[in-house]
């Protein structure tokens, strides 16, 4: 790697003053699985690395009134390993033990898995099925955003170059709802996604049908998207094998899939009708198992 | 530039490096320490593995500054000056290294794991060392290798500071050849 300067900040206010302080030059270091393979392979060295590895109060996962807490430096090995994470949403250490492997899951962090705003990241589906909201820090202030809104196109966020995600909440509402995430890659370990799929529903005991289902697609558009007209499709719909197959027809549908040297998009889109039924088909498992 | 204070092996060192370099490079270049290996340098490979407060990280993708004040286990650490680790001994009795070159990377993650589950299934010793990638002996062995070291450290103390426990040789199952089972 060149040389180049390096700040660090021990929580966010600090690593916002210290962003705004350098301008727009300055790289953002977490985990460093995407900045250091960056830097070592760019021509040419950032004027100033800011390391906010060290950022107290963007770390720990808890349980508040708003929903469950997640700072956006923590682990996606803490996601895995998180009590709380397992008990109240364990769709996400389900889908953070997807990516990567061990050691890179012990660096990389949810919030840069976010802002990186690659398609086929495997935090994003699971969060925007349970509706998670994020919350961005910048000079005028901090505001909050559905995590679906803060994708706005291939590697692009709704982040403003003086702003940092300091956390990711998912709602209090959406915690303990059954969920499953689904991933298929060419290979087994350190695989990227071809498709990712979690879905997220309850379930009406008294008419056994669906209620609120949230379906979310990563990979297979330029961002990770919904897939409304298949949630559309199962509200209120009696829980059946068949209901679950149709929705997985119809959200095939509603994905945009590339092709590529990995797959081809017929392939992709495939992939997303089998996903999803079996993304559906797990989250039922999981609300049975809970009754 | 401000001089770090990294604790390598349970010896505290202070020293200065510049901002770029990697935690890689401050245990190879600054330290000596050549055990953890520069492979493919992108956290693919995994040759490049240590342990950071006991976590398995790749030495290549972080700072050597994000290691301030954190303690650093290399390959170089896990021996006495009497006896090999036990993982160590069952690798050389399994014969589950031929080159070498990914060895420190894949016995320091198979040391992360049995650290944090005791008695791991195959399935969850494969996951550990999904990240660790070896081109000559094929993992079947170590696979085999990581189970002959859960069961010799069954109901073993904490290892993790293997310097103040030395560690007997184990005798060979069967008084065999010291090859696979």
């Amino acid at each position: 790697m060149r040389a180049f300067k390096l700040v660090s900040a021990t929580d966010s206010a600090q690593a916002v003053a210290l962003l705004a302080e350098h301008g727009p030059g300055v790289k953002v270091l977490a985990g460093g699985t995407d900045l250091l393979v960056d830097l070592k392979a760019a021509p040419e060295a950032p004027a100033v690395v800011l390391d906010i590895s060290r950022a107290a109060d963007m770390k720990g996962i808890a349980a508040t009134d708003a929903g469950l807490r997640i700072g956006a430096l923590v682990t996606h090995g803490e996601l895995t390993r998180s009590p709380l994470v397992r008990e109240l949403a364990p769709v996400l250490a389900e889908a953070a033990r997807t990516i990567g492997a061990v050691q890179t899951r012990n660096l990389g962090t949810l919030g840069g898995n976010l802002v990186s705003g690659v398609p086929s990241m495997d935090s994003g589906p699971a969060l925007i099925a349970l509706e998670a909201r994020v919350t961005v820090a910048g000079p005028r202030g901090t505001r909050t955003l559905g995590l679906a809104e803060f994708f706005v196109g291939p590697r692009r966020t709704a982040l403003a170059p003086d702003e940092l995600l300091v956390d990711v909440v998912v709602p209090a509402a959406s915690l303990g709802k059954p969920a499953g995430f689904l991933k298929s890659g060419l290979r087994k370990g350190q695989a990227l996604a071809l498709v990712n799929v979690a879905a997220a529903l309850w379930i009406d005991p008294d008419r056994g049908a669906f209620r609120a289902p949230r379906i979310a697609l990563g990979a297979v558009a330029p961002t990770v998207i919904r897939a409304p007209r298949a949630e559309a499709y199962l509200e209120g719909r009696a829980v059946t094998a068949e209901a679950m197959a149709e929705a997985g027809r119809i959200a095939a549908t509603e994905a945009r899939p590339i092709g590529d040297f990995r797959a081809s998009a017929d392939y992709r889109r495939e992939l997303v009708a089998v996903l999803t039924r079996r993304a559906l088909a797990a989250a039922c498992d999981r609300a049975e198992g809970a009754q | 530039m401000t001089p770090l204070r990294i604790t390598v092996n349970g010896r505290e060192h202070v020293l200065p490096a510049p901002p770029e370099t990697t935690l890689l490079a401050l245990l190879r270049e600054h330290l000596g320490l050549t055990g953890a290996k520069l492979g493919c340098d992108v956290g693919d490979c995994g040759a490049c593995t240590v342990l950071v407060d006991g976590l398995a990280v790749n030495a290549c993708l972080m700072l050597a500054a994000q290691a301030d004040g954190r303690s650093v286990l290399t390959i170089e650490g896990l021996a006495t000056p009497d006896a090999l680790h036990p993982i160590q001994q069952a690798f050389e009795r399994h014969a589950a290294l031929q080159c070498g070159f990914c060895g420190p990377g894949v016995i320091l993650s198979a040391k992360a794991l049995l650290d944090a589950n005791p008695a791991p299934t195959a399935a969850e010793i494969r996951e550990a060392l999904a990240g660790n990638l070896c081109r000559c002996t094929g993992y079947a062995k170590m696979i085999t290798a990581v189970h002959a070291a859960a069961q010799a450290l069954h109901g073993a103390t904490d290892e993790r500071s293997p310097r103040a426990t030395p560690v007997p040789r184990l005798p060979l199952p069967g008084g065999g050849t010291g090859g696979p089972r």
